[in-house]
């Protein structure tokens, strides 16, 4: 899930998140679900933004909406577990009657609804609904917001361009062979899905609500963003972009169906557009008490709100699932000389970029890694980097010229590049005033190394839909991840490998043919342990390239109002476990 | 007057013919693909070309802006063929991808936000505006014009933006005068009197100090001038007393020319007021088009705001020239 953070004001608007056990929150305040957890009231929400990035199943795809709507309003499969601690990052079954039965060594899935699951409508929900919501993935014409995983795995043959032969359920192209990759039973309740290789977290991605099922006789393309259909508690009443989003108590659905969800409010509204001074004056006077900022607080706001101690009970402080990166061109005519690459990693001030965005305890630390330690198991501490004795948070430029030197004589051409003052290094950016002010501490950092480097703005509002053009482009690149789901898989192929966003432009180095490779070999590695082991290998491989110059594991903050009972980290989406907020009667 | 009117008419349609040509050539020059801006993570050329084809910015500027003018009077048909294809019915402004709907559904849900604003912000800052300017006027070198001069100076040099916020913030939130969940909610005046003017108020407020400090500075100079004048001196001398001379001669001469103006800033008001719509959260007109300008490049509805923004500008503009023509008849003649 890429994302700008640099250039976005926090991660309300951007892609999903999952994590897993280890957790270095700093969670202050936040309650437990209370034995005195009760039935009632209206849950309110607020935010700025004027619009869900989307409401459709198939678009969806930030871990924030993940986590809300599938508790509320959608069910998937399967379910990360609505628990405190490292259980709140297992899985669990949900319209299904288990977690997923794989064979053929993880390339067929099969599941079984369970008895009972119904629409808003009252209809049983069934294999071919999964299997019509499944197949919209394919429709890349009407939706092209939501994850492809569905299209890059299941068995289908792609074509010359690269595309699928399935074009969705819109059109014929290609219907055999999704009927074929995608089957139902003949009691219309199992499904199985057929993939072209070994994929051992299919079920995680289950979970997600592009899998999960569509009425066909409901969909209305484009339009059913504003008003999908319910398998959750609740269902939608209203949906009024820059007004508010209403859900009320979904009476076909029944608790004997669902034994994971507790639906302790009446209804749910999410107030849209809400101004930010108006909101943040809300949050400060506790004017709306039993309400959540969806948003978080402007930056000096924030700093008041977390000084308050009246305020202890009322927000947290905790590791957010993203890495925010800057990523080297590695790619010939740029930055294609590891020695140049440490000299600017070495070089770079950190300790004050990350204070203009906030300072250590709310923006974020150094990480050592692309894989953050929420992953648990995938996360291991590297060496070098940062651990390396000559790394200084502030900068070391004096290291950083000796590394020059040596690449002045190792890659002559791109020791030139980078210090011969008609050439120089170009770092694109979004043009946005806070880049403006970073810019000048990374031009100062870099050129007291003896670097000479140029920042190149570009329109800020279409920044990180041009990445794939800039980056070859740019000597730099800044942007961010979160995993989709407690895997590196979702991290490490995506980041470096050959998938969606790797920006390093990698591919051609000699260090890159053995690292995909391997790559390969873990991505169907069906011992999860030993898979583990080759994600450390793998990542402790991409640093000591220093494909990445340098990773920030971020943080978050949320505030709430003084009648919200049952905030608790969900730590898959490091957001509230929606399950358990009830209103303090 | 029948000819001067379906001339002035004719040129009315021949200029918004040319305005929305040209927001679609500007739009175009713009260094932003749309199509891009709609793809997902997993962007590809072709998915990129296939966006491009659906927002229907395949062929060239001329034959976007053509398929505009035919979907203005025949509706217009967004897909391939396929069973999800999406019809808007004329007037056709277009198909907003990015809120799913029609445009002219989009537009007919903002515009009584908008209307309900100006409307409310016209009728405060013409009846504070003018009876200050009349007060001023009036009493001029007194208390009452020496705090009139106060307001106008308050007024002017006060920028929208903070008058909001601190309307927002040091009144309404601080005395808990409107439940901040309610702020921007649309209220039928007719069917809700109480609840559009809880709501609509302090927006209606807010815009109206800067128009009405302005109104005011200008009534007062008018009357001012006015009452120098020979007629004004003669009727005085007739024995009339000040209070029929204000309101029978003064007035009528001075608030000719606020009339126009007035009529003008009520035109461009309907083209939505931006900030304070955004700053109360109104989801009128001024915020549809400043989020479809500087985030999600939404060309339909950049081309259907700014043209009915134009489209009041123009017809206020006939009205007005209309209303000279038959005070002046000499204007009819050129």
């Amino acid at each position: 899930m890429s994302v700008n953070k640099l250039t976005s004001r926090r991660w309300v608007s951007i892609t999903a998140a999952t994590a897993l056990a280890v957790s270095v929150a700093m969670v202050s305040g936040a309650s437990p679900a209370s034995a005195a957890a009760a039935k009632g009231g209206t849950l309110y929400f607020y935010t700025n933004s004027e619009q869900f990035p989307a409401l459709d199943p198939t678009n969806m795809y930030t871990g924030r909406d993940i986590g809300l709507f599938g508790t509320y309003l959608f069910r998937t499969l399967t379910s990360y577990k609505m628990e405190a601690g490292s259980a709140g990052t297992e899985l669990t079954a949900d319209l299904a009657t288990n977690t997923g039965v794989p064979s053929n060594k993880a390339k067929t899935w099969k599941y079984t609804l369970r008895p009972g699951v119904t629409w808003e409508d009252g209809s049983a929900i069934t294999c071919a609904d999964l299997k019509y919501g499944f197949s919209r993935a394919f429709a890349l014409d009407v939706f092209n917001a939501g994850p492809t995983y569905a299209i890059s795995w299941l068995d289908i043959p792609t074509l010359a361009d690269g595309s699928s032969a399935y074009k969705g359920p819109y059109k014929k192209t290609g219907k055999a062979a999704y009927d074929k990759a995608v089957t139902c039973s003949k009691d219309n309740r199992t499904i199985t899905y057929n993939l072209k290789r070994s994929v051992p977290d299919f079920n995680y991605f289950a979970s997600y609500p592009t899998t999960g099922p569509i009425k066909a006789s409901a969909d209305t393309g484009d339009k059913y963003d504003l008003h999908p259909m319910a398998t959750g508690p609740y269902k939608i009443k209203k949906y009024a972009i820059n007004d508010e989003l209403t859900l009320v108590r979904n009476d076909k659905w029944k608790k004997s169906s669902d034994p994971m969800r507790k639906a302790y409010p009446d209804d749910i509204v999410i107030k849209l557009g809400m101004n930010e001074d108006v909101r943040d004056e809300v949050d400060m006077t506790d004017q709306i008490p039993n309400g959540i900022n969806m948003d978080g607080l402007q930056p000096l706001n924030n700093i008041a709100y977390f000084n308050d101690p009246t305020k202890a009970k009322q927000r947290w402080n905790i590791v957010d699932p993203f890495v925010t990166y800057l990523t080297a061109n590695n790619s010939a005519g740029h930055l294609d000389c590891l020695l140049v690459r440490k000299a600017v990693f070495f070089a770079y001030d950190n300790q004050s970029l990350i204070d203009l965005s906030g300072g250590l305890k709310y923006y974020g630390v150094m990480g050592d890694n692309i894989v953050k330690p929420n992953l648990g198991m995938d996360y291991a501490p590297t060496k070098g980097n940062i651990h390396d004795p000559n790394f200084k948070i502030g900068g070391n430029p004096e290291y950083a010229k000796t590394l020059l030197e040596q690449a002045k004589t190792a890659c002559p051409d791109a020791y030139d590049r980078a210090t011969n003052p008609a050439k120089g290094l170009k770092y694109y950016r979004a043009d946005t005033a806070t880049n403006k002010k970073s810019a000048v501490l990374v031009e100062a950092a870099l050129k007291k190394a003896g670097f000479v480097i140029e920042t190149v703005y570009k329109p800020a509002g279409t920044y990180n839909a041009n990445l794939v053009e800039y980056k070859s482009q740019t000597d730099f690149l800044a942007s961010g991840w979160a995993a989709d789901w407690a895997n590196a898989s979702t991290v490490i192929p995506e980041m470096w490998g050959n998938g969606c966003c790797n920006y390093t432009k990698n591919e051609k180095t000699p260090e890159y043919a053995p690292f995909i490779a391997k790559v390969n070999k873990a991505l169907s590695e069906l011992d999860r342990k030993k898979q583990a082991t080759m994600w450390h290998e793998l990542s402790q491989y991409g640093m000591d390239q220093y494909w990445y110059i340098r990773t920030v594991f971020g943080k978050d903050q949320a505030t709430w109002g003084s009648k919200i009972g049952g905030m608790t980290e969900w730590k898959p989406f490091s957001q509230a476990i929606y399950n358990d907020l009830y209103i303090k009667q | 007057m029948l000819k001067y009117i379906s001339r002035r008419l004719l040129y009315t349609v021949i200029l918004l013919l040319l305005v929305s040509l040209s927001i679609f050539y500007i739009f175009d020059l713009i260094p932003v693909d749309p199509a891009r801006l709609v793809c997902s993570k997993s962007c590809t050329t072709a998915l990129v070309e296939a966006n491009r084809h659906r927002l229907g910015l395949d062929v060239s500027v001329l034959e976007q802006w053509w398929r505009f003018i035919q979907g203005l009077f025949q509706g217009r048909t967004y897909g391939e063929g396929g069973i999800k294809d999406i019809y808007c019915g004329a007037p056709s402004f277009g198909y907003s991808f990015n809120r799913h709907a029609c445009v002219s559904t989009i537009m007919a849900e903002a515009f009584p936000i908008t209307l309900s604003l100006t409307i409310g912000a016209f009728i405060m800052w013409l009846s504070i505006g003018i009876s200050l300017g009349i007060l001023a006027a009036r009493k001029k070198g007194k208390f009452a014009d020496r705090a009139s001069t106060a307001f106008v100076l308050i007024g002017t040099s006060l920028p929208t933006f903070i008058t909001g916020i601190m309307v927002v913030l040091f009144i309404v939130l601080k005395f808990h005068l409107v439940n901040p969940l309610e702020l921007g909610d649309w209220q039928n005046p007719f069917t809700n009197p109480l609840g559009w003017l809880r709501t609509f108020f302090f927006p209606c407020a807010t815009l109206a100090i800067a128009y009405a400090a302005t109104y005011t500075r200008f009534t007062r100079s008018n009357i001012l001038e006015i009452s120098t004048e020979d007629y004004i001196r003669t009727a005085r001398a007739k024995g009339l007393s000040e209070k029929v001379i204000l309101r029978k001669h003064t007035l009528r001469a001075a608030l000719a020319p606020i009339v126009t103006i007035a009529g003008l800033d009520f035109a461009g008001l309907l083209g939505g007021a931006i900030i304070t719509e955004g700053i109360f959260g109104l989801s009128g007109l001024g915020k549809l088009s400043i989020k479809a300008v500087t985030q999600t490049y939404d060309l339909p509805i950049i081309v259907a705001t700014t043209l009915v923004g134009s489209a009041f500008v123009v017809i206020m503009n006939l009205i007005v020239d209309v209303a000279y023509a038959y005070i002046d008849p000499r204007v009819r003649t050129t």
